[in-house]
């Protein structure tokens, strides 16, 4: 079970993944509503994995992803993508995101997604 | 799993009503000046919220005018400006059709469809005039649609 940081600016969003993942074991340790937060947050935290939303305030989540694997090149980034930001995705991804959840979240497939990422992190 | 969908019900009516508080200071702003950034990108995001959460509600009409502004002022923020009193007017007309929209959720009542010229006019390019290529949200339960990888 991981130990999660969500950063997305709707408290929407937040919840929804909240919900999503505690019943599966997971532990939000965490959530950050713009990008400087999700930074500050990470290097507080340290968390397992992050869920990172791509349009946030103040900083975007693609510029936090870079910010962060510029210091820790193992974090477990999870981009939150909606549709029409395909190359905002590739961006982030090419940044170092390890993966992507699209909205509106399909629990299914968010639990599946990050289940995936940490038996590949412990590898 | 099933999400508790009457709480997010309740949350959606909470922070779209303070997103199109939002919007409408952004809007006033951008009447004073065209180029203001801070206005430009405020409203480039609430839309975008707005339509990701109204996207997981299935309120498709809400989904689909919120996405026809963020991708217009995707082009507005291309641009650095609103490009003309023609297009400030047609933002000022898609908040209140998003208003209008929002209120008849509030009253549990299916939101109306955005007229059909509103929405053309929305997907218009103020300087090719061609429309964008839009797709239309998926409500939750549907198959998530992973593009790339």
């Amino acid at each position: 079970m991981a130990r999660v940081l969500i950063a997305d600016d709707a408290s929407f969003m937040r919840q929804m993944i909240r919900e999503i993942i505690e019943p599966e074991g997971h532990e939000v340790v965490g959530e950050a509503t713009n990008g400087i937060e999700a930074v500050d947050l990470f290097n507080e935290l340290s968390p397992d994995l992050v869920t990172m939303d791509i349009v946030m305030p103040k900083r975007s989540g693609i510029d936090a992803v870079k910010a962060i694997i510029s210091e820790h090149p193992t974090a477990c980034i999870v981009m939150c993508s909606a549709l029409g930001q395909e190359t905002l995705v590739m961006e982030a991804l090419q940044a170092g995101a390890r993966d992507f959840i699209v909205k509106p979240f399909k629990p299914d497939s968010v639990i599946s997604t990050i289940a995936n990422l940490l038996e590949k992190s412990d590898d | 799993m099933a999400l508790d969908m009457a709480k997010y019900r309740q949350i959606f009516l909470e922070e779209s009503t303070d997103h199109l508080g939002e919007i409408s200071h952004a809007l006033f702003d951008l009447e004073k000046e065209m180029a203001n950034g801070e206005a430009i990108d405020t409203l480039f995001r609430m839309a975008h919220s707005i339509k990701s959460m109204a996207a997981s509600l299935g309120y498709d009409p809400v989904a689909d005018l919120s996405h026809r502004m963020e991708d217009r002022m995707e082009g507005v923020r291309s641009d650095g400006r609103v490009r003309s009193q023609e297009e400030l007017a047609l933002l000022f007309r898609s908040l209140e059709a998003l208003e209008a929209m929002v209120a008849a959720v509030a009253r549990n009542e299916e939101p109306p469809v955005a007229d059909d010229e509103l929405l053309r006019l929305l997907a218009e390019d103020p300087s090719g005039r061609v429309p964008f290529e839009l797709a239309s949200p998926d409500p939750v339960g549907g198959e998530p649609k992973k593009v790339l990888c």
